[in-house]
């Protein structure tokens, strides 16, 4: 009997240990594509009910596992832009979905001169901060002359200002001349949010965003911070002096979270993004979410290491031959798939784009050998890879490419290093890298190849060939000159081959249905700030 | 402190007569010792992580603010110290520690609000944990041994071995799984809901998974060694002749099957505090929990040396005082343990 009794405990035991794992992993089947725009996911046959009210507030998180940002203070808005930052901190223009377009914010009119050197920059009348001060031009010219001082600032913006000779003030017009035309200066004005200099003109420019102010910052936007709970969340109310259309929702609240995932199965984050894989296969199963999927700049490429360490030549890598031969045994396609929303890439132009010269990379195993044998390569040495994305996408991409080059009769070693910046550019141990590279527009991508730039001269051997193109491009402020120097950058591409573009990544942004987002607003990059028509955003 | 214990009833200890003067002597020597200890594993965890060649910088900036913003870099890295001799960076860390200043992570963030904001987080969670554990695990431990072989053992020792034998984390993905998404029942993340009208009942929500979680690891170590510990005293000679004189079966257990059951459990009982600490490195980043786990296994990610150079040591010097702890109980509790005298 007693032994029956043994029996019979042990198998409920078994059973329900397996029902719990059951249960544990029964979350992420299923998965569906987000192909347009607007697209509802298609969830219905396997979604996942998700309990969740909206309570009268929008509820948004912020990821801190992946040390981007601290639980701690408000996020400095001169490095990335957050939905929260957005709502809080206003530019002088405000952008399109594209960001490229763009229209008057805190200004009142930006006028271009014909040949592109001066911006004569008209401020509204009347702005205020949220603590009741003015926004005046006086804070444009501060934010932008602190920010060439600071050390933790998006490069794009210190790309951009470097460009500008001389900024002046009087009363509410602000002239800010340039030394060069700088095509994109207008898109970067969009994204810049201005800082209220009376907060923060004490504050050490290299440290700035360490500063208490980012604990209960003085806004300009619709919002600001209500309460900042270290470690929890923040909320955000109202801003009573924001001159715009007062926002319908009342009231913001944003946790601190380990993974967007997981916040929105537990009904804590109405907009959640990412292009990580698991992510998009796990919001594209809950039925409570509609997914739009964005094209964005975030180049994943290989680059060649040119030159070693010690000065001289890396000589395996000198002959292009070489490295169009190690391309042509890469089946790119197949490495697309790993990621939910890539799109082929075969230079720095995307091929949807007009300037777009119609070159492709094709995978061909057999050329690739022929060319390889051709091009004198010492098959005995080891062919060294250095990349630094530890997520499981990355690492399976690795594996493949070593597994495609390992066909070409080649002995592949592949590292995962832990620092990437310095193994890429100081150690240089390797002779193809692998990155990835969000950029704001194409000249961005083009600015790597300068025989300036600190970082890729070192790699790329400080080729000068591309500085005229590049500065060419940096000034194009038509069309025409745009599409000519692009050309002209992709025949250099082709011909030298530096670095070769594999993909763009997209990125998913996803609402949940707690969220009535008017018709007609498209999303842009997360990252970067643009009009949504927030104020007309209602809770269901 | 062994005056106070001198002073508790006899049904926990038996507080053996030694000379008070050389226990002074023992333990202000224990405590001396532990100086060299925490500065030999400063210096180590300095040095090693220094030492792997990663520069904090390249954390801090990524590589096209590197190449766009170079000067403005350097003038950062020199202002943090990372340009002086790393030895020199070491003496300049410790003296400011020496003076009771903590110093500041990477991001300028003050380290001591840091550890004044996380720590009562943790050790919240540490504490309940330490005390649900040592309740249920001494409790059915007891029990176990009492009734050897009967159901509460049996159930008692499958659940010890599930206990030890399925990680933390996995244990709490699967309440999270299970009771926070599929039920709802509590929240995923954090300690505080910014909409809680009841402290008490908010601090319980949250507190309530993460606690389980911790608790069921240390259980079944507990509950084992408490069932065996009991065991071996129940058949010892000393509880025959107690039962043999007639003394009643609760009392036997109680008075003198307990008492002397749960001096090895208390020494394993101060050895595990330093490990649910540590453990909650993992269980606060499963559960997004803001306390001293989290903040380390963030500052790692993002290489915030100073940050995971100061909760190394707290955690360090939780084991050293912890270990410190179990030296006192024993010379107090366990007259053959040499004073040094």
């Amino acid at each position: 009997m007693k032994k029956i009794f043994k029996r019979t405990l042990t198998l409920l035991l078994a059973l329900a240990m397996t029902v719990s794992l059951l249960a544990g992993c029964g979350s992420s089947s299923g998965s569906s594509d987000t192909t347009a725009a607007a697209e509802e996911t298609a969830a219905a046959d396997s979604g996942t009910e998700t309990t969740s009210t909206s309570d009268g507030v929008l509820k948004l998180a912020v990821t801190t596992g992946d040390g981007s940002s601290s639980d701690d203070k408000i996020s400095t808005p001169w490095y990335n832009r957050t939905f929260a930052t957005n709502l809080m901190f206003r530019s002088l223009l405000i952008a399109d979905s594209t960001l490229t377009e763009t229209s008057p914010d805190l200004a009142e009119s930006v006028e271009i001169s014909d040949d592109a050197l001066t911006y004569t920059i008209t401020m509204k009348e009347g702005l205020k901060w949220s603590d009741g001060e003015d926004l005046t031009a006086e804070d444009v010219v501060w934010s932008i002359e602190t920010a060439q001082q600071a050390a933790q600032v998006n490069s794009i913006y210190t790309t951009a200002f470097s460009y500008i000779e001389s900024l002046t003030y009087e009363d509410n017009v602000i002239t800010m001349v340039l030394t060069s035309p700088y095509s994109d200066m207008s898109a970067i004005l969009a994204q810049f949010a201005i800082l209220p200099k009376h907060s923060l003109e004490d504050a050490d420019p290299l440290s700035m965003e360490s500063d208490d102010f980012w604990t209960d910052p003085v806004c300009s936007g619709m919002y600001c911070v209500d309460e900042l709970n270290v470690g929890n969340y923040f909320t955000m109310k109202i801003n009573e002096n924001y001159e715009g259309d007062a926002p319908k929702i009342q009231s913001i609240q944003v946790s601190f979270v380990s993974d967007y995932v997981t916040a929105a199965q537990s009904g804590i984050a109405d907009y959640v993004f990412g292009n990580d894989t698991n992510l998009v296969e796990a919001l594209d199963a809950m039925d409570n979410y509609t997914g739009y999927s964005i094209d964005q700049l975030f180049y994943k490429y290989f680059i060649f290491n040119m030159s070693g360490t010690d000065g001289n030549e890396n000589e395996a890598m000198q002959s292009v031959e070489v490295r169009k031969a190690l391309m042509e045994a890469i089946d790119r396609a197949a490495l697309a798939a790993l990621y939910p929303s890539a799109a082929l890439l075969d230079s720095g132009v995307p091929r949807t784009d007009d300037a777009y010269d119609g070159f492709e990379w094709t995978y061909d195993l057999d050329q690739a050998k022929a060319d390889l044998e051709a091009s004198g390569y010492d098959m005995s040495r080891t062919l060294r890879i250095c990349y630094y994305n530890n997520d499981q996408t990355s690492v399976d991409l690795i594996n493949a490419v070593v597994y495609y080059l390992e066909q070409l009769g080649l002995t592949v070693e592949a590292t995962l290093s832990n620092d990437g910046t310095t193994d890429l550019f100081t150690t240089r141990d390797y002779d193809i890298g692998f990155k990835g590279k969000s950029a704001f527009s194409i000249s961005e991508w083009y600015t790597e190849y300068l025989s300036t730039d600190s970082l890729f001269c070192g790699i790329f051997g400080g080729d000068s060939d591309f500085d005229e193109p590049v500065a060419a491009l940096q000034a194009a402020t038509d069309t025409e000159s745009r599409n000519e120097a692009l050309a002209t950058l992709q025949a250099l591409e082709e011909e030298k081959v530096y670095k070769v573009p594999m993909f763009t990544v997209g990125v998913n942004v996803y609402v949940s249905d707690n969220v009535k987002v008017p018709d007609g607003v498209e999303f842009c990059n997360p990252y970067y700030s643009c009009d949504l028509d927030f104020a007309n955003w209602e809770l269901n | 402190m062994f005056k106070i214990l001198a002073s508790l009833p006899p049904l926990i200890f038996s507080y053996p007569k030694r000379s008070e003067k050389n226990m002074v002597k023992y333990i202000v020597k224990k405590l001396l010792m532990m100086i060299p200890m925490l500065l030999v594993i400063s210096f180590i965890v300095y040095m090693g992580l220094r030492a792997t060649g990663v520069d904090p910088i390249n954390f801090l900036v990524s590589p096209e603010v590197l190449s766009a913003n170079a000067e403005n870099v350097e003038a950062l890295r020199e202002s943090l110290g990372l340009n002086d001799p790393l030895v020199v960076q070491y003496v300049r860390w410790l003296g400011d520690i020496l003076h009771g200043d903590l110093g500041y992570s990477l991001d300028g963030t003050s380290i001591s609000a840091t550890i004044a904001t996380r720590l009562p987080y943790t050790l919240e969670l540490a504490g309940y944990s330490l005390l649900f554990s040592t309740i249920i695990g001494i409790g059915i431990g007891i029990i176990s041994a009492i009734r050897q072989n009967g159901i509460v053992d049996y159930i008692g020792r499958v659940l010890a071995v599930i206990g030890q034998a399925v990680p933390q984390f996995l244990v709490g993905i699967l309440l999270i799984e299970i009771f926070a998404i599929k039920l709802g029942w509590f929240p995923t993340a954090n300690r505080v809901d910014p909409n809680a009208t009841n402290a008490f009942v908010d601090a319980f929500r949250h507190l309530f998974l993460p606690v389980v979680t911790l608790t069921i690891g240390m259980v079944a170590v507990l509950m084992r060694y408490a069932r065996n510990t009991m065991l071996d005293v129940l058949n010892s000679d000393y509880i025959k002749t107690a039962r043999s004189k007639g003394i009643p079966e609760w009392k036997v257990y109680m008075k003198h099957g307990f008492r002397n059951a749960m001096k090895p459990v208390l020494v394993i009982l101060l050895f595990r505090i330093p490990g649910l600490i540590g453990g909650s490195v993992v269980i606060e980043t499963v559960f997004s929990y803001p306390g001293i786990g989290i903040t380390m296994t963030n500052a790692i990610t993002s290489g915030d040396y100073p940050v995971v150079l100061v909760t190394t040591l707290i955690i360090a010097a939780t084991m050293l005082i912890c270990s410190f702890l179990v030296d006192v109980f024993n010379a107090l509790l366990d007259p053959r343990v040499r004073l040094g005298e």
